[in-house]
């Protein structure tokens, strides 16, 4: 990864746009400290993430994040959602009930009895959403959370995401290769190309007037690879 | 035909010689003594002596299913009731060892000026309950076992289930070193005992205290399988080992096996009387007479009759 | 009496044993599920954490630890059993805590039996796990403690297994415990030794009436396995049995 300048603000939503190995995920691994830097550095809210593995734990409890595959354990929807709040040490009732707000949230109320493994995709990747939700995080981070789901899905996803964005101020950041999606959701969007932040801006900038020829060659759907 | 063709098949670097196969006792073989005869029978008769160590009880068990050639064994009681159940045709007590007490080197018991092995097993009981000695039995119902019981029974103690008698369930070679262990004492036969003793040393702290009672002697039977019941064994070849077994060489070669520069055996063909056991004139009789159709001697103290 | 008499004769006098609550049998079996339940459970409880700090964590050597673990997953018992008797013997290193001959030297040897079994199991179900699930625990702010013990629940299924499987090997293991129990009766006498005595003295059917008391010991564990197997999705026999749509994602 290279020249990485970016600066995330409160209280909106980003996209990270770019072709696939351009480094999205990477660029999501290291705002959620599950990787570190060779050089830079990274500040949350102000504070400089390169201190110890404890600290950055500390820090890490503050974000949230949901993988493109919902990676659920072998249990409950329930226990799946409740994870991070046990890890936190939250006792048993504020757990129960910020559990099934949170299901309820992402719709899926009524859903905490049922085993994970046997959700639907969609499902599925809402129990994540509502796994990372349920940390009330400042920082909501979505590694293409949709890229595998149906029409229908996809649209309920998102809709949640800016629900959450409006209603509670959660930041967001979302890498997708969803142009549309990007479109439909973002305040501002990145685009990243072979490890490089290309350019950034507001998204109807971006969109329509690309600073860069590359923008502009990946956005007019000519793959740059 | 089958069999010397799996055996064939099986043992590819023996030759068409016969094998033998003796149902017979753990003390037996751990005496050592069948490996000494083995050399000399498979010269004389060409064949392949081979034996199953065994249980006493299980050694029964296994001749009656007729999967050995031959018995050798020592509980008359059983003996006897092998051949009445006509599983057996021949039986003749062939040689005898002894049994000896053997125990911790400070003789909590002090059985060591006892007068007879009786008296050696009371004042082993009388020590256990006031808790200065143990005793360790075979516990398998094996010939040394049962013997262990006679002498019990002759001094009117039943020592089963006391706390200071425990009961092994094992071989003698195991009883010995778990009363080592324990320090306690056992009865044992002189074959295995002094092989075991010269094998470990000072790591086995036991010794003989007692020994040479009439009750401690130990007669072994052979038996001879009934042909008619188990047409599938080596007869021919079993009746040759007892042959063997009664004839001067076979008697001599008993006689002359050491353990550590002991003599452990006795040769007892024709001597039933002798140590104490009832005649077996008819049948050293019948051994006379085929051992000379065979060309072979019997023993000098026999050939008188 | 030909052979399959003998196992009906058998069946016969096992079912007998068992109603009849013969104390020396109740004795016996008691003994056999102590000695090899506690075995397994302390062999298990330094075993699966063993195993879960091999798989979790890299270091030089792994692939030698890991081989190591699994060549001892094949101890031969009796060789257990001859190295823990020539340590316990009043002779050697450690006879001054006079275990030789007791139910605790039994349990110690099982144990070493069981241990390695844990272990190598551990490493092979936590291995197995979904690296993207060690990744969830992570970013949702797990310490490494909550880190294991969360992949350790993950992996329950295979760890239960393992430890079926240690308990199994252990309560029909004689070779051993026969060494450095000494078969004494009420006091380290097991089904397994008891029935070597029972062949001994030839009491056949006596012997295969406790073998049947072993084996239904055996498949009673196994069934809880099953049991709790097919509560997990894990296993293809548990998609096959509850109907659970195999996955899609």
């Amino acid at each position: 990864m290279k020249n990485i300048c970016l600066d995330v603000r409160r209280g909106e939503i980003l996209s990270i746009i770019g072709p696939s190995g351009a480094g999205k995920t990477t660029l999501l691994k290291l705002m959620n400290l599950l990787l570190h830097p060779d050089r830079g550095k990274i500040f949350f809210d102000g504070v400089d993430t390169d201190v110890d593995e404890k600290r950055r734990r500390l820090l890490r409890r503050e974000m949230g994040m949901v993988f493109q595959h919902p990676a659920l354990f072998d249990t409950t929807v329930f226990n799946n959602v409740a994870l991070g709040l046990r890890i936190r040490g939250y006792p048993a009732e504020e757990i129960r009930k910020r559990v099934e707000g949170a299901l309820s949230y992402v719709g899926l109320r009524g859903f905490a009895k049922r085993k994970a493994f046997s959700l639907s995709a969609g499902e599925a990747q809402r129990v994540s959403l509502a796994r990372a939700l349920v940390l009330e995080p400042k920082l909501l981070l979505l590694d293409e959370p949709t890229a595998n789901l149906d029409p229908a899905n996809v649209l309920q996803i998102e809709e949640t995401v800016r629900r959450v964005n409006l209603e509670k101020g959660v930041t967001v950041v979302i890498a997708t290769h969803n142009l549309l999606q990007a479109k439909r959701l973002s305040d501002r969007v990145a685009f990243l190309w072979m490890g490089e932040l290309v350019e950034v801006g507001e998204t109807r900038e971006v969109f329509e007037n690309p600073r860069s020829e590359r923008t502009a060659l990946y956005l007019s759907g000519k793959v740059v690879y | 035909m089958t069999a010397s063709i799996v055996f064939f098949i099986t043992n590819p670097t023996s030759t068409t010689r016969s094998r033998l196969v003796i149902a017979t006792t753990t003390s037996t073989v751990d005496s050592g003594l069948l490996d000494y005869l083995k050399p000399y029978f498979d010269k004389r008769f060409d064949a392949d002596m081979t034996w199953l160590y065994l249980g006493t009880g299980q050694a029964i068990a296994v001749a009656s299913r007729g999967d050995a050639d031959i018995l050798l064994v020592h509980d008359r009681a059983r003996e006897d009731a092998f051949v009445a159940s006509g599983n057996g045709t021949h039986r003749a007590t062939v040689m005898y060892n002894d049994f000896v007490i053997i125990g911790p080197v400070n003789d909590p018991a002090n059985i060591r000026g006892a007068g007879g092995a009786v008296e050696a097993f009371k004042r082993i009981a009388e020590a256990g309950e006031s808790g200065k000695a143990c005793f360790v039995s075979r516990g398998d119902n094996s010939g040394t076992h049962a013997r262990e019981m006679k002498i019990w029974s002759a001094a009117g103690l039943d020592p089963r289930g006391r706390g200071w008698y425990m009961e092994a369930g094992q071989g003698m070679s195991s009883t010995i070193r778990i009363s080592s262990e324990k320090q306690a004492y056992t009865l044992s036969d002189r074959g295995t005992w002094v092989k075991l003793k010269s094998a470990l040393g000072e790591a086995l702290r036991l010794q003989i205290l007692f020994e040479g009672d009439k009750m401690l002697l130990n007669p072994y039977g052979l038996i001879l399988l009934n042909p008619v019941k188990y047409p599938k064994i080596n007869s021919e070849l079993a009746e040759k080992f007892f042959l063997f077994m009664v004839s001067k060489e076979g008697q001599r070669l008993i006689e002359s096996y050491r353990v550590a520069g002991e003599q452990i055996f006795f040769p007892a063909f024709g001597k039933a009387e002798d140590i104490g056991l009832p005649s077996e004139e008819e049948e050293v009789r019948y051994w006379i007479k085929r051992l000379s159709e065979n060309g072979l001697e019997p023993p000098p103290w026999v050939k008188q009759r | 009496m030909a052979g399959w008499e003998e196992v009906f004769y058998g069946l016969v006098k096992a079912v007998e044993l068992i109603f009849s609550g013969d104390p020396d049998v109740v004795q016996i079996t008691i003994l056999s599920l102590r000695v090899s339940g506690l075995a397994t459970l302390i062999g298990g409880a330094l075993g699966i954490p063993l195993g879960a700090l091999v798989a979790l964590r890299t270091f030089r050597g792994k692939t030698l630890v890991v081989s190591v673990i699994n060549t001892l997953m094949g101890l031969p018992p009796v060789l257990v059993g001859l190295v823990y008797y020539i340590l316990l013997s009043s002779t050697g290193p450690l006879g001054f805590l006079r275990l030789l001959y007791t139910p605790e030297a039994m349990i110690l040897a099982q144990l070493t039996m069981v241990l390695p079994i844990a272990a190598g199991v551990t490493i092979s179900s936590v291995s197995t796990i979904d690296p993207k699930l060690r990744e969830v625990a992570v970013s949702l702010g797990a310490n490494p403690l909550q880190e294991t013990a969360i992949l350790l629940w993950e992996a329950r299924v295979g760890l239960l297994t393992a430890l079926v499987v240690g308990f199994g090997a252990a309560i029909s293991e004689v070779g051993a415990i026969m060494i450095v129990g000494g078969n004494l009766l009420g006091y380290t006498r097991a089904l397994t030794t008891a029935i070597v005595l029972l062949t001994n003295q030839g009491e056949f059917v006596e012997a295969i009436a406790l073998g049947i008391i072993l084996l239904t010991l055996a498949f009673l564990v196994n069934a809880i396995l099953t049991l709790l197997q097919m509560r997990s999705r894990s296993s293809l026999f548990a998609q096959i049995y509850t109907r659970e749509p195999r996955l899609k994602w």
